[in-house]
């Protein structure tokens, strides 16, 4: 009798010849079959071997009390490396098994050829693990409050940093360049015809320059402390470790939609295949369907990946097949005609292998959510609702596709992530830093924003400043209901029609320390910065 | 081969140690506002509260949103109502929607958090009575807990504990496969009597509602069941009293009653941990004093002139009739804001009771807010005259005075709101005292 890893192997052989059937490659793939412990703590750790930290603990406790009753294990995980390394869980039914072998070539494939995952290092694995062994060194030597100490303050400013892999960070050329352009006259046929710096003017500028730090607004506050706080060297490669862990997990945020949505199209596909040329029998069709319906459950509070991804691609294909884009089509205003469209043009499968190479979710969904996906979907745009009695309602506030494209598009470029710039490393003369937050939706979280400059001020050792926008809402007193905390992110057009009056004012922030001390300042706002909603 | 069985060593366990850990000093951090919550003093040993603990979420900058918008799917237009809840009942969300996952209250028994804050206080110093001291069998302790065992031995607190933690992660998982609010996932394991599948294939069925009156409770599987081994136990120990006396006259506001209360509801509960027969004996007082019972002593409100005298001569009856001093370890507590009609009589009273108790405390609860603000402290001011005490020094920042040379200490502490109850707990129970 076979293994069943023999088994599986077999079936591997069958999976790549119907994927490169399908017009799929990918990077040579390594499936371990793990315990459900392990994908757990996989889970937990984001690494296999990773580092240390209690709060990988605390998510690791809590997904296996979850496990322990049998629910939430994730069907996979993969590895963006080369070669792709992928997780299986031993006790999954056979037929799930295939099923995950088919959805991790096909995430394989999509990032072998997704354009945004190009930069990052596919032998990620290696220098998790030697990282792994410094730190336990570091608590070893330091001991592990400070060592701990070090790590939160790395995880709290682990998202504000730079994820434009497209542009080397922190090079020498980059701040020759950023010298050179500062310091130069000013003229707007320079960039057409530069000319040579000259004397006086160049040097008084370079002066300022120089004095200046950082010489631009910096998005990457993480990086910037890394190479101006007074730390030591273990401190700099802990918070190094983990920006570039950071770092290396971001394309995959940034395509989630896509990828999943890609995962499933073609898992769906192959296991198809499989079905038909008897590989896989009718008793496995069963589990088949209902893992694959679970996959595909819709939830009223947030969007599910593998469904609205996947009915994206197959909207994708079929528009490209029938020629339904372009002009001609966009102009017809015959509904009747539309429904009908079909030029036979079958460009589908090719179109849905171009989107796959440049596109992330923003533009995926910017380009290619139409009003009839929105309303296949059944997309909506929900608002909680607090009243006197401390009772929440959960209410939907917009089910207009247009709203809620443009949300989603805004929501995929931000990821809910304050864009927050080092602006000044040296306020007041006194090595003070001043991060200045470029409001464009809605305030910060007061505890969160408290803690975390504490973080920072733990690496820093010195005050540290924060500029941002506190709104104040006014709610008619005749309104039972309060909408709480919303207001940011929900349009003017919204508020207006419940009667709430929004009011802005500028504060800094400042910790030194010991306490927190905000004050008021004049609200700028230049015309960038208008809240992109209203 | 492509496909290969792997393994490594894992360091979840010890991760999730240091995690606990840290919630553990999370609340010792801050024990004085959990412990001065009102709702606490109505709990019962083995009721779980609620703690919100500062300190060991993952922080890092991000927007705002309590309640939030976000983007869901399902059937439906605008303005309708896709889900109700109490607050607290968040809708819960994958992670990956937004960074990092949270969790922002963490739940502990009573039981645990007196134990907690025995080994921060240390135990009262209990004078031994030669005459009195008893043998007393605490009969078997528990060595160790275990999934199987006699049924006798069931230890039913820890069972029900794990059926809770169960049922807890079984509403969470519902509610994130069915994407249902927290009270229609509850409804359905109600209803599907505790069995998740079954609940989760109601809830695709439509709507679960409940009767009126109908609270759903865990329900209890084999898995949670819990055994205890044992193994017998003697132990020596004197005989103690506490009189605990309190001030419930008109000057007495609810908020300076609720500090009294949830100041003796703290001692009655470490005292009751620690020793196997304390008695505790409640008396009320307000122009005259009598003894109550316990849910008179904590939940009742009464009103009327101010004779505090009349609580300490009470007790000195008490010691000469009920409680025998050469048999009884004898404590006195006294709560007041001070408003004393007859301070003279008072001092007088406490001077008899004194010598015939190990410890007199009394703590005078004064109120910032307070209009008869003169008439506050009269006693305290009194006692520190008619007793000669003088003031000592906390870390604590408390006003603390205390006697010198007798045999049988006196502490009066001035307490300025409810954040001072857990350091006078502290300063009254202390172990060198």
């Amino acid at each position: 009798m076979k293994t069943r890893i023999q088994k599986l192997n077999e079936m591997d052989k069958v999976i790549q010849e119907i994927a490169k059937d399908l017009g799929l490659d990918w990077f040579p793939q390594e499936f371990d079959v793990i315990p459900e412990r392990k994908m757990i703590e996989l889970l937990a750790y984001r690494f296999p071997r990773n580092f240390s930290h209690w709060s990988f603990g605390r998510d690791f406790e809590f997904e296996r009390t979850k496990h322990d009753y049998g629910f939430g294990i994730p069907y996979e995980v993969v590895l963006n490396t080369n070669p792709s390394r992928a997780f299986l869980i031993n006790i999954n039914p056979f037929p799930i098994q295939v099923l995950v072998m088919a959805h991790v070539y096909a995430h394989n494939n999509f990032m072998k050829n997704n354009i945004h995952f190009a930069p990052t290092r596919r032998d990620v694995l290696t220098s998790v693990s030697s990282a792994a062994t410094r730190f336990r060194e570091y608590e070893e030597i330091y001991g592990l409050d400070e060592v701990e100490k070090i790590i939160d303050a790395g995880m709290a400013l682990q998202y504000n940093t730079n994820f434009d892999f497209f542009i080397k960070d922190g090079t020498e050329e980059r701040s020759e360049r950023l010298k050179y352009q500062k310091t130069k006259k000013r003229d707007p046929l320079d960039d057409f015809f530069p000319k040579k710096p000259d004397g006086k003017e160049y040097k008084k500028r370079q002066k300022e320059c120089l004095r200046r730090t950082p010489m631009e607004p910096d998005r990457d506050i993480l990086l910037y402390i890394i190479k101006n706080a007074p730390l030591e060297d273990w401190q700099k490669d802990i918070l190094s470790v983990i920006r570039d862990q950071m770092r290396y997990l971001y394309p995959q945020m940034r395509t989630k939609i896509m990828n999943e949505g890609w995962a499933t199209y073609w898992h769906m596909r192959i296991m198809n295949r499989l079905f038909e040329q008897g590989y896989l029998t009718a008793e496995d069709h069963g589990y088949y369907s209902l893992y694959n319906s679970r996959v595909l459950a819709m939830n009223k509070y947030h969007l599910n990946p593998y469904i609205v991804g996947l009915k994206i691609w197959e909207d994708i294909e079929d528009r490209w097949n029938k020629g339904k884009f372009g002009k001609e089509y966009r102009e017809c205003d015959d509904l009747r005609v539309k429904e009908k469209w079909d030029k036979k043009l079958g460009l589908g499968k090719e179109k849905i292998f171009k989107v796959r190479d440049t596109y992330s979710d923003r533009f995926f969904f910017e380009e290619f959510l139409t009003e009839k996906l929105v309303d296949d979907l059944d997309l909506y745009i929900y608002a909680s609702i607090e009243h006197p009695d401390g009772s929440i309602t959960d209410i939907i506030i917009e089910d207009d596709w247009q709203v809620i494209k443009r949300l989603l598009v805004q929501a995929h470029t931000t990821f809910g992530i304050p864009h927050i710039e080092v602006t000044d490393g040296n306020y007041k003369g006194r090595r003070e830093l001043y991060l200045k937050h470029l409001f464009e939706e809605a305030p910060l979280d007061p505890e969160y924003r408290e803690k975390t400059m504490e973080h920072i001020y733990d690496l820093w050792q010195n005050p540290v400043h924060l500029e941002t926008v506190e709104i104040e809402l006014k709610i008619p007193e005749d309104r039972l209901a309060i909408l709480s905390d919303i207001f940011g992110s929900i349009p003017q057009k919204i508020l207006d029609e419940l009667g709430i009056d929004k009011k802005e004012k500028g504060v800094i922030y400042t910790y030194d320390g010991k306490k927190h001390t905000v004050w008021e300042i004049e609200l700028k706002r230049n015309k960038n910065s208008q809240l992109r909603l209203s | 081969m492509a496909v290969n069985e792997q393994e490594w060593t894992e360091h979840g366990e010890k991760d999730a140690a240091r995690h606990r850990e840290k919630i553990k000093k999370a609340i010792m951090e801050n024990i004085a506002d959990i412990i001065s919550e009102e709702s606490i003093i109505t709990k019962k040993g083995d009721d779980i509260v609620k703690v919100p603990v500062k300190g060991i979420k993952s922080y890092h900058f991000k927007h705002g949103e309590k309640g939030g918008a976000g983007a869901g799917q399902g059937k439906g237009k605008k303005g309708d109502v896709i889900g109700q809840r109490k607050k607290g009942g968040k809708p819960d969300r994958k992670a990956g929607d937004e960074p990092g996952i949270d969790y922002l209250e963490t739940e502990i028994t009573i039981e645990k958090l007196i134990e907690m804050m025995l080994k921060d206080l240390g135990l009262p110093k209990l004078q031994k009575k030669e005459t009195a001291q008893l043998e007393i069998p605490k009969g078997w302790t528990f060595e160790d807990i275990e999934k199987k065992g006699l049924q006798s031995n069931l230890d039913k607190k820890r069972t029900i504990k794990q059926a809770i933690k169960r049922t807890a992660v079984f509403v969470k998982t519902i509610m994130e496969e069915a994407g249902c609010t927290k009270e229609e996932a509850e409804a359905a394991l109600w209803r599907a009597k505790g069995d998740i599948n079954e609940a989760l294939e109601l809830l695709k069925k439509g709507r679960v509602t409940l009767e009126e009156g109908e609270v759903p409770k865990p329900y209890i599987f084999n898995d949670d069941l819990r055994f205890r081994t044992l193994k017998e136990d003697v132990e020596y120990q004197s005989n103690a009293v506490i009189i605990a006396m309190m001030d419930v006259s008109g000057s007495m506001s609810t908020y300076k009653k609720y500090i009294a209360r949830s100041f003796f509801w703290w001692m009655k509960n470490f005292l009751e941990t620690i020793y196997e027969n304390v008695r505790i004996i409640f008396v009320s007082h307000h122009a005259e004093a009598k003894i109550v019972d316990e849910e008179t002593f904590f939940h009742k409100g009464e009103s009327g002139g101010t004779h505090c005298w009349s609580a300490y001569d009470l007790a000195h009856h008490l010691t000469e009739t009920e409680f025998p001093t050469e048999k009884w370890n004898i404590y006195a507590f006294h709560f007041s804001d001070g408003d004393d009609w007859d301070t003279r009589k008072t001092v007088e009273s406490v001077k008899k009771l004194l010598p015939r108790c190990n410890m007199v405390g009394y703590g005078e609860i004064h109120d910032q807010m307070d209009d008869v603000d003169w008439l506050q402290g009269k006693l305290m001011k009194d006692l520190v005259k008619g007793l000669n005490l003088h003031e000592i020094e906390t870390e604590d920042g408390l006003e603390i005075f205390e006697n010198t040379g007798e045999e049988a200490l006196f502490l009066g502490i001035t307490i300025n709101g409810k954040e001072d109850i857990y350091p006078a707990l502290r300063e009254f129970l202390k172990k060198e005292r």
